[in-house]
């Protein structure tokens, strides 16, 4: 135990000096923060240029209105609300329209705006068609949006709903309607998504929490993720450093102090420190983002413990499996034919994800998730999608995986010892096989 | 083939370093070690030779009990069949491996780590055998950066740090220059002074016979030297002379009992069977005699004689 310790302690402090740690370290963290902080640049920098727009009002009834609702609309983006999300996503640069004279060659006319708009007097520009009050007939009810930038979604997307506002209401005018009224008649009655109440302990009635779209598609999607990552990232490292060991014939003088076992086995303890060293910065680090948007509340900390959890076993088995392979090889070409059947069977599961995704409880996704190679990354993710597996899928799932844990482990062990010191030619699965019985 | 001296008969079980008791090692349908009985004693200097793929590696290992024997017994420091020995052996296997990578005090500090150091006699002990071997600078420096001689150097200090009672040494000698050979043969020698066991694998039979005081050769997976350098000599030692004269010796073929004549180096070496004095007498009666020898074959002689290819083996390495 002690040598297994030793062995443990200098894989983990081996690991966590390397180049290659520090990197997987920042790099997730610090590609996120990459991005958030340059959508925050975007947003608070580059979009905060006032939008001119022109606006060729042929129905004459619209304009007045568009520009009362762009003043409205430039004042809530000068005086953000509290809600730092909405704000986040939410437009930022303040419209403003302007009248512009028609004319009577319109090509005339579109030709003369897109002109402007190419020499950045005006970001766009907006021609309303004369019959647009109409409700019947063929006449000129269109409205079309001239702009050089399609992919700015925020200015197009509020005019459509400001000019189709104000046409409604004037239409309800026309008519002799109370637009108050109709406003009131047709106010939106939203679905709230909710799970389900249940009774505590205590025998008082816990009412049901409105659903999440984030806790709902993102939690799992994001779990399975970052379990996928971690232990595909962590387990061929042994590989390479068992081979490491042996190219450079160290693996002899590590055997002649050390049993094949304890030394196989410290190297899987030493990878798994590595790995929840690792996600612990990651959850540490989402921790702190949610914290930030304020939605801490959201982190699911039952699942977090499952996560680590799946995590050690998923670990365990797939590093026996690279341990096992990097043992057998002489060269990193003989290894990386052998190892892709352990990547394969540790990518199925990001396969089947988006079946199980779509019906998390179906009889494919219990019977995917109980199949001990895919069950720590599916049940993870089938725990995070609400209202998660059944106590006996949990139960069945975490027996059947720590079976395959022990039987990988011992299989890997097999390997190892005959495969550390063995040299010559390419091993082959079949070989791998029959190391395991003989003697 | 000549009986094979042992000593295994004269010391004691307790005063053994490695007892091996008809060891039979096979791997698939390769006999590697047949049948092999070996008595290494406490305080010993033990070579073992024997051409590339004899066994010799195998033995080692089934020493350190990296494998187990098929048949038979290992036991080594008064341990059998189990590693709990190791922590006294060192070990300095043929292929040497660090991680070069690593920092050279790094790097012995985990392998004395595996032998159960603390951190502090680690240290005590790095810096000790570095400075004997006049790599003290070199501690803090990568061993990539050490030349081939350095890093046999600090590979020899991984085996002997850890103060162990049993040292095995696989080639220790070979690719060093001549002052780097004599920093290592006098630290084997010192060992040995304070009262380790040393095992050395050597194709280099000059300084087996220096440094042993007792030699193994194994071929083809038997044993076939065991013993002092004297007692070797004495069990394969021919009746051979070394004769030197004033005029011609070619006379001496027609002595009775002579045979195998040949001219050496200006001196004639034969095989005489009958008393060294009426050979020398013989000689006498002819010509002055100016050089008179009964030769002892060199471990060199010994070994080539053993290890050549028989008639049969050679026509199959020429075909």
């Amino acid at each position: 135990m002690e040598k297994t310790k030793r062995v443990a302690i200098a894989e983990y402090s081996n690991a966590v000096r390397s180049k290659v740690f520090i990197l997987s370290v920042l790099m997730a963290p610090a590609l996120m923060a990459l991005s958030v902080g340059i959508q925050f640049f975007a947003e608070k920098k580059v979009d905060t240029s006032p939008r001119k727009f022109a606006v060729v009002d042929r129905s004459g009834k619209i304009y007045p209105a568009l520009e009362a609702a762009a003043k409205a609309q430039n004042e809530a983006v000068k005086n953000p609300g509290k809600d730092k999300l909405a704000n986040f996503v939410g437009p930022k640069a303040p419209f403003i329209p302007s009248t512009h004279q028609d004319q009577e060659d319109e090509e005339k006319l579109i030709l003369e705006l897109s002109n402007q708009v190419r020499k950045k007097k005006l970001f766009a520009f907006l021609i309303i068609g004369k019959d647009v009050m109409e409700t019947d007939g063929e006449g000129d009810r269109g409205i079309r949006y001239y702009s050089q930038t399609p992919s700015y979604f925020a200015l197009p997307n509020w005019i459509d709903r400001t000019v189709n506002g104000v046409i409604r209401n004037q239409r309800f005018k026309a008519e002799g309607l109370d637009t108050r009224r109709i406003a009131k008649l047709n106010r939106r009655v939203g679905v709230d998504q909710l799970g389900l109440a249940k009774r505590s302990k205590t025998g008082k009635v816990q009412k049901a929490k409105k659903d999440n779209k984030f806790v709902n598609f993102l939690v799992p999607v994001f779990s399975m993720m970052v379990m996928f990552m971690i232990v595909m990232t962590s387990a061929p490292m042994l590989m390479n450093t068992v081979l490491e060991e042996k190219m450079n014939k160290v693996s002899e003088v590590l055997i002649s102090s050390v049993s094949p076992f304890q030394l196989m086995f410290g190297k899987l303890v030493g990878c798994v420190l590595v790995a929840l060293t690792l996600s612990l910065l990651y959850i540490g680090g989402i921790a702190g983002v949610m914290t930030f948007f304020g939605v801490l509340e959201l982190l699911p900390w039952s699942l977090i413990v499952w996560f680590f959890v799946y995590q050690i076993l998923a670990l365990f088995i797939f590093g026996s499996m690279f341990l096992a392979i990097g043992s057998a090889c002489n060269e990193i070409r003989d290894a990386q034919s052998l190892m892709m059947p352990a990547m394969i069977l540790g990518m199925v599961p990001m396969f089947a994800v988006t079946a199980l995704i779509r019906a998390p409880h179906s009889p494919f996704s219990q019977a995917m998730s109980l199949i001990p190679p895919f069950t720590p990354t599916l049940m993870i993710m089938r725990l995070a999608a609400a209202p998660g597996p059944a106590t006996w899928e949990l139960v069945l799932g975490f027996v059947l995986t720590t079976a395959f844990m022990f039987f990988c482990v011992w299989a890997a062990a097999r390997i190892f010892r005959i495969g550390i010191l063995a040299q010559g030619q390419s091993p082959t699965i079949a070989k791998l096989i029959s190391w395991l019985w003989s003697k | 083939m000549s009986e094979i001296p042992s000593a295994e008969a004269s010391v004691a079980r307790a005063d053994l370093a490695v007892l091996l008791e008809k060891v039979t090692k096979t791997f698939g349908k390769h006999e590697a070690v047949k049948e092999l009985s070996l008595n290494v004693p406490r305080g010993s200097i033990y070579g073992f030779i024997g051409p590339n793929g004899s066994g010799k590696t195998t033995t080692i290992r089934m020493i350190l009990h990296i494998f187990h024997p098929d048949s038979g017994e290992v036991e080594v420091l008064g341990n059998q069949s189990t590693r709990s020995a190791n922590d006294r052996i060192g070990y300095l296997p043929e292929e040497r491996g660090l991680y070069r990578k690593q920092k050279v005090n790094r790097v012995l500090q985990y392998f004395g780590a595996l032998k159960g150091m603390s951190r502090r006699d680690a240290n005590a002990s790095i810096n000790h055998w570095l400075e004997r071997m006049g790599l003290s600078e070199w501690a803090h420096k990568k061993v990539e950066a050490l030349s081939k001689g350095m890093a046999q150097k600090i590979q020899f200090v991984s085996a002997v740090m850890a103060d162990p009672e049993l040292i095995i040494l696989d080639e220790p000698f070979s690719g060093l220059d001549p002052v780097n050979l004599k920093v290592i043969r006098d630290a084997i020698l010192d060992l040995r002074q304070q009262g380790r066991t040393i095992i050395f694998s050597t194709h280099d039979m000059s300084m087996a016979e220096r440094m042993c005081d007792s030699i193994f050769m194994i071929y083809k997976g038997r044993k076939v030297l065991d013993g002092s350098m004297h007692e070797i000599q004495s069990a394969h030692g021919e009746d051979r002379y070394r004769l030197g004269a004033e005029g011609s010796l070619d006379f001496v073929r027609e002595i009775d009992g002579v045979s195998d004549a040949k001219e050496i180096n200006g001196h004639m070496e034969l095989k005489y069977v009958g008393e060294s004095q009426k050979l020398l007498r013989a000689v006498m009666d002819k010509t002055p005699v100016t050089h008179f020898e009964v030769a002892k074959p060199s471990l060199h002689d010994i070994f080539v004689r053993i290890a050549r290819p028989t008639t049969e083996e050679a026509a199959h390495g020429k075909n």
